[in-house]
């Protein structure tokens, strides 16, 4: 059927019509719904006569507490550390010419990420077993005074974390166009001056989203130290809740607190990421701060 | 700029370059001469470019010697063989010779001045200020003396491959290497760039640029080279080479692009 368009629009013109957005009722549902349930879950919570909230308050500023959250701060730091440059060696290698170094970084990756990361930590925790000694010339030490709980979180948490960050940061190079580094070397760069002041710089607002990630993530991965009694934030929680029994309220506690830190480090996140978008549109606005306690 | 106008600046004898099966540069023989344009034209995968790659070792050569002041750039001669240089020392020589970009390539991290001024920095050691003081001076003379703190994306091409022209001179090159310098520029923004390399000309820089501006090359040239498939098939002055040149693949290659 045909319809006479230029017809009907005539008879319209001159005329001012009302504008009516189409309505949402499906949205308006699912806001109320989600409401309703949100609003249930802090009536659980509040109410609940097992939970002493007293306990909480007063355990979240606890002496033995903050030391664990300062460990746990301090192995995020430590393991990221490590994880980040081994992890920027590892893409380095992966991406020369030689395939030696190619392989030894592909294999690493796949080695390291195909054990799980409480596998590794008590792998070093234990490794004194299979390597009893160490020693450097005429010098020779236990491997258990030096292999402590701190040392053994940190190699396990941060060589597994190089595995992971290589991946990362070898995005972020190929992310670069290969004219930068012709350019780079065009005028006279050498190869460590092009990767220090004209690949990594521009590779790190691809590097830095994802790499946050992994520092949230680490802030809980060092939970897992809590079975090698490495003094962390959560072992410190258990430690005091084996005691007294309360035990969601110690959970609590350590929650908050984690909460605490990986909103900071999401802060930090923004910053970091406003401070390498210069130079490019897209980024000049990195994305809103939000909390992120995905993985 | 040492040396008298017409010394030698780049001699190419013999120059192969393959890339697997692909034999791209067929015996290139060349000599490019101080204070002397010379326009390389040809059709596409002709092997222009990358002879013009070649000069400054973006890309290694098979066989025969390249030249630039008399020295080899990217390899050592001994015992009657070329030993290909370790990056480092390439580089040197290399900053010696500038080159500009068909897509710019500036360094999309840094401002226009910090551009110009970084390199100066890295890889001339020259100060602070000295670079600084260098870039804006040289920005000013290609006009962009207003543009300071903006970052290559904000600029139009035009803009960006006269920041990149400033960022080559910046190091003081014996010789400047265009590779297609206005190919990826919206046709109203060819002539600023094509101006800026009609100044540099007449101020006695010794250039190579391999481009499809006819006109350009017409007017600046001193010596057009003429590559079609792998080899440098003629070379000649301008007029010489437009008006009656002496080869049919010259003679055909004119009829396409003038018509």
């Amino acid at each position: 059927m045909t319809v006479n368009r230029t017809g009907s629009v005539a008879v319209r013109r001159g005329t001012t019509m009302e504008v009516v957005p189409l309505k949402h009722y499906g949205r308006l549902a699912g806001a109320i719904v989600a409401i309703a349930a949100v609003l249930a879950m802090l009536w659980v919570f509040a109410s609940s006569r097992n939970v002493d909230w007293g306990a909480v308050i007063a355990y979240l500023p606890n002496a033995d507490i903050l030391s664990g959250l300062l460990i746990t701060l301090e192995l995020t730091v430590l393991a990221m550390a490590l994880g980040a440059v081994l992890g920027t060696v590892l893409a380095v290698m992966r991406l020369s010419t030689n395939p030696v170094l190619q392989t030894v970084s592909t294999t690493y990756v796949w080695f390291v990420r195909s054990i799980p990361q409480l596998v590794q930590i008590l792998f070093w925790f234990n490794i004194a077993l299979f390597i009893p000694m160490l020693s450097i010339g005429g010098w020779s030490v236990s491997t258990n005074v030096l292999v402590t709980p701190i040392v053994a979180a940190t190699l396990g948490l941060g060589l597994n974390e190089a595995a992971y960050m290589s991946e990362i940061v070898r995005a972020g190079i190929l992310a670069i166009d290969p004219g930068q580094r012709e350019a780079a070397s065009a005028l006279g760069y050498r190869p460590g001056q092009i990767m220090g002041r004209i690949v990594l710089p521009q590779a790190m607002r691809v590097i830095i989203p994802p790499s946050s990630n992994e520092v949230i993530g680490m802030l809980k991965a060092t939970s897992l130290v809590s079975v090698i009694g490495a003094a962390d934030l959560l072992t410190r929680a258990q430690s005091i809740s084996s005691s007294n029994f309360k035990v969601i309220e110690l959970l609590f506690v350590a929650s908050f607190w984690y909460i605490v830190a990986t909103t900071l480090a999401s802060i930090g996140q923004y910053y970091l990421e406003k401070r390498f978008s210069a130079g490019s549109r897209d980024l000049r606005r990195p994305a809103k701060l939000r909390t992120e306690t995905e993985q | 700029m040492s040396g008298a106008r017409g010394d030698i600046v780049v001699e190419a004898i013999g120059v192969e370059k393959r890339f697997g099966d692909n034999h791209v540069l067929k015996g290139i023989d060349f000599i490019a001469r101080r204070g002397e344009v010379t326009c390389i034209l040809g059709a596409s995968g002709g092997g222009k470019s990358t002879f013009l790659r070649c000069i400054n070792h973006l890309e290694s050569i098979d066989g025969g010697e390249l030249l630039v002041d008399g020295q080899l750039v990217g390899y050592r001669e001994a015992n009657g063989k070329l030993y290909e240089m370790r990056e480092r020392e390439t580089a040197e020589r290399r900053a010696r010779i500038g080159m500009v970009f068909q897509q710019f390539n500036l360094f999309a991290h840094l401002t226009i001045l910090e551009n110009v001024m970084q390199p100066q920095i890295v890889v001339k050691k020259r100060s602070r200020a000295e670079a600084r003081d260098t870039a804006i001076e040289l920005l000013e003379r290609v006009g962009l003396g207003d543009k300071l703190t903006a970052y290559p994306r904000e600029l139009s091409g035009g803009q960006q491959q006269r920041t990149a022209i400033a960022r080559t001179l910046a190091m003081k090159p014996r010789l400047i290497l265009f590779d297609e310098p206005t190919s990826a520029l919206d046709p109203e923004l060819v002539g600023e760039v094509l101006d800026v390399m009609r100044d540099l000309a007449a101020s006695g820089m010794t250039m190579i640029v391999v481009t499809h501006e006819i006109g350009f090359a017409r007017e600046v040239a001193d010596q057009i080279a003429f590559f079609d498939d792998g080899r440098l098939v003629e070379t000649a002055p301008p007029q010489e080479f437009l008006t009656s040149p002496s080869t049919e693949r010259a003679r055909n290659f004119l009829r396409k692009v003038l018509s």
